[in-house]
Parts: C-alpha cells; structure tokens; sequence
C-alpha cells in the first residue's frame, strides 16, 4: 500500500466508527448550541448590547473548547481498544498516521463550524458579511489548519500520560494563543467592519505560517511523540 | 565530586560583573531623557534577566534535539536545568516588568507585546514540568518533555509576532532601549550586566547539573543497597 | 516623574531579583553539599557491606 491508500484507510476507519455511533457528533453540535446561549447570557449585560464585536471570540473560544474535547475522545477510543496498538504494527509511516488523524479532526471540526457559524452570525452579528465571504472561508481554513494539526500532535503525547484529559488544555492552550490572537482578529474584521483580502494580508500569512512551521515541527516529532 | 558539581570561578566571575554593571548603571550612565525618567534603571538587569531567560530556552531546545537524537540522559538532564532555570528568570522577568510599568505608566501590568509573550512562555514551561509529572516511565518522560520543549520554543517568537496583532493599548507606543538611540555609556553599563547574567546561566547550569547527577548517584546507591 | 519616586521602584525591582538569585544559589549550594553528604554515606555503607560479605 502506499501513503495516500494508508492515509485513506485511516482516515475512512475513523469516520465510520464515527458515523456508526454518532455520539461525537450530536453531543457536539449540543456542545456548540450550547455553548452559544451560555454566551448570550454571559454577555448580554445591557438591553440593547451589540455583540458584533465579540461573536468572532466567542466563535474561536468554543471551536478549540470543542476541539479539545474532540481530541481526546478520538485519541481516548483508540487507546481503550488498544487500536492504536494495532495501527502501530502495520508497517504504516507514523507521518501518514498523523496526517490521516490531523484530517479526521479537520473534517470534526469543519462540522462544528458548518452547525457555528449561520447559528452565532443569526444571533449576535448586525451586519451582513456575505461578500466577505471567501476571506473568512480562507481564514476558518488556515486556521483549521495549525488547531488540528498542533492538537494532533499534543493529543497523541497527552493520551499516553497518566492524566490525558487533564494535561491536554494545559499544554494545548498556551500554544495555541497565537493561532486564536490571529483568527479573532481577522474575524471580527470580517463581521463587524468587512475587511477584503489586502486588510487580512498580515493575519492570513501569519497562520500560513504558523500552520507551516508547526506541520514540519510535527513531521519531525511524531515519531517520538507515538512512542513504539 | 566536589570539583563537578561547585563551579566557583563562573559564579565569582558572574558576581564582579553583575556588580560592575550595577555600579555603572547607577553612576556612570545617564538617568533617561524620555519619560521614563529613574524608573528606566530597572532595565539595567530586567533586559539582561530576559536575555538570558531566553538563552536558558533555548539551550533546552537544542538539549531536546539533541536528546531525541540520541536518547542520551544527559540531555533530558540538561533539559530540565535549563527549563527550571528559564522559569526563575522568567518570574524575575515578569515581577520586574510589572515594577516597571507601575512606575512609568502607573498600572501593575498592561498587555502589552513582550510582558504578554512573557506571561504566556511561563505558561508554557510550567506547563512542560506539569507533562513530566504525569509520565511516569523515565525514557517516555523525557521523550515527551523533548518534543514538547521543541514546540514550546518555537511557539515563543510566533506569539511575540501573534501580540503585535492585539489592537494597542492605553500605551500604544512602548519605548525601546535597544538600537542605535542608546548613549554609549548605558549601552557600556548594560552589555557588562548581561555578561554577568549569561555567566551566572551558565554557573547555575553546571550546579543544578551536577545535583541532578548526585541525585541519581544517590538513587543508585540506595538501590544497590537495598538489593 | 522625580528621581525619589522612580528610586522606590528601581529599589524595589533590584531588592527582588538579588534576594530571589542570593536565595536560589544558596538552596542549591546547600543541596549539593546534602546530597554529597548522601552519596559518601552511602558509598562507605556499600563499601562496609562488602568488607562483612568478604569476611564470612
């Protein structure tokens, strides 16, 4: 088999175990729905409050809330059923397992977002953004990007530790500020001002960026970070 | 033993320095221009403290490749004395930065660019003793503090860029010491400072190795006892 | 801001980095010789076992 037929294999095995239970993704569609009346309480402190201005934080907060609890029930399976272990003696290049995982998790996410986005734009966000469209779309995607791939990575270090779902957020978190300080950003811009591409040029290469260096930093940790 | 573990000189050597550099900071250079006025000497050990911290990082960075190269204990040694070190000056960083804008902008602390990033690298590596603790197994242990040091020090300059994005705060425009606008005499005072400071690193390296070492000889020696 | 009042700060900063360096370089001072003092423990303690183990 080569890496692409490898990398279609895994990633199809965890999207039928996925579809075959649907327990991820309807308790997180909640978590999102939930999660956005738990901010419309929380911000709502005067009558007529526009909250324009927060939606893009609010969106961004809950998409790598929701992340990390999707990393670790996808990393957590694997681990009770020992199907990592299985994994791990096909003569599979990890780097094929970490692509194919980083993958799963995008696509987890992209539903999130595709349940997120229409429902906190209805509910919080004065304004139409539709011609802005394409940036956010290119923004949502790098964005993406660098979340799945560096929570791969630290998932599969927190899962083989004593306390995973516990040590996930503390090492997630901090790493992952960058990616939210740039997304917030060039979100907010989006909804409440519009922003075209030249507006967003900073922020959009900066996530290239980051979604690049950190795809390499994995590429050549991840051997190591799932262990023999 | 003795001679390993006790490096006198670098520690008499990072002394005369950190007390030269005092001693010129406070009566060779001159009090500041701008409107940071006395308060700027504080910066005579704050930036040296910070320069080093990052050294202590980044010499734990290149200890992590080294180790997963390797897999020699020495490395993870090294990894963890330089972290722990890096914490302390971090901490030094941060409570002397925070004097600092108390004094010249009248609040505790204030987001802006450096103080942040620095805020979130302590988060980062304590965050990387908090991983060791949970992993039992020696080699796993260091293996996942390598890789994670990796990652958190390249995540140190990308979130110092990522602050620059933070729309700026009540003290938009932040005055630099650094470059050209410097008096010589300062720059004197401060480049002696930072000498001191990267020796003292680098003494306080070579102890905290060496009580590692003991620490494991004493482990040794138990074991051989009690077996 | 006047030279009396940045000075509270200035001494402030300096008393904190020299007392948190002064006091973590006798920690460890004090953890090496502790430790040493284990290790020559323990080492005559090995020695001492292998001389009875020698004897019988």
């Amino acid at each position: 088999m080569n890496g692409r037929r490898q990398f279609m294999a895994i990633l199809r095995k965890d999207l039928i175990r996925e579809l075959r239970t649907r327990e991820m993704i309807i308790s997180m569609i909640l978590f999102v729905l939930l999660a956005m009346v738990i901010f419309h309480y929380a911000f709502s402190v005067k009558e007529d409050a526009d909250l324009t201005y927060f939606t893009g934080g609010m969106l961004w907060v809950t998409f790598i809330f929701a992340m990390l609890l999707g990393l670790n029930r996808s990393f957590a399976q694997e681990k009770d059923e020992r199907c990592l272990d299985g994994l791990l003696l096909c003569p599979v290049d990890r780097v094929t397992i970490f692509l194919a995982k980083t993958a799963g998790n995008l696509i987890f996410l992209l539903i999130i977002q595709v349940v997120a986005v229409p429902v906190f734009t209805l509910f919080f966000v004065s304004r139409s953004y539709v011609g802005d469209l394409p940036q956010f779309l290119v923004v949502l995607l790098l964005a993406d990007l660098g979340i799945c791939a560096l929570g791969t990575l630290l998932a599969t270090i927190s899962m083989s530790t004593r306390s995973r779902d516990l040590l996930l957020p503390i090492i997630f978190l901090p790493l992952i500020v960058p990616v939210l300080i740039a997304a917030t950003g060039a979100t907010t811009l989006i909804f409440a001002e519009g922003a075209g591409f030249g507006d967003l040029l900073a922020r959009v290469l900066f996530l290239l960026g980051f979604d690049a260096i950190f795809m390499v930093a994995a590429y050549g940790t991840y051997d190591f970070a799932i262990g023999e | 033993m003795k001679q390993l573990v006790s490096a006198p000189m670098l520690f008499v050597g990072a002394g005369i320095f950190l007390i030269v550099g005092l001693l010129l900071a406070f009566l060779y250079a001159p009090i500041d221009a701008s409107t940071m006025g006395y308060s700027q000497k504080i910066f005579f050990y704050h930036a040296p403290i910070a320069e080093t911290a990052l050294v202590a990082f980044g010499v734990a960075f290149v200890a992590a490749i080294l180790y997963l190269r390797s897999q020699d204990p020495k490395w993870d040694r090294l990894g963890v004395v330089c972290v722990r070190l890096g914490l302390l000056f971090s901490a030094l960083v941060m409570a002397t930065g925070m004097i600092w804008g108390k004094a010249a902008w009248g609040t505790w602390w204030d987001w802006e660019p450096r103080l942040t990033t620095f805020l979130l690298v302590c988060f980062l590596y304590v965050a990387y003793f908090v991983l060791r603790s949970v992993v039992e197994e020696e080699e796993r242990r260091a293996t996942f503090a390598a890789v994670f040091a990796i990652i958190a020090f390249i995540d140190v300059p990308i979130t110092f860029f990522a602050t620059r994005f933070l729309p700026a705060g009540m003290h938009p425009t932040v005055i630099t010491t650094s470059g050209t606008g410097m008096p010589g005499s300062m720059f004197v005072s401060f480049f002696i400072s930072m000498i001191g400071m990267t020796l003292l690193l680098v003494a306080l390296i070579r102890r905290d190795l060496g009580v590692e070492e003991l620490k494991d000889r004493v482990a040794d020696l138990k074991n051989s006892i009690g077996g | 801001m006047t030279i009396e009042e940045g000075a509270k700060f200035v001494a402030a900063a300096y008393a904190i980095i020299l007392a948190v360096l002064v006091l973590y370089y006798f920690l460890s001072a004090r953890r090496v010789n502790a430790l040493t003092r284990d290790v020559t423990l323990l080492e005559q303690e090995v020695r001492r076992r292998r001389g009875e183990a020698g004897g019988e």
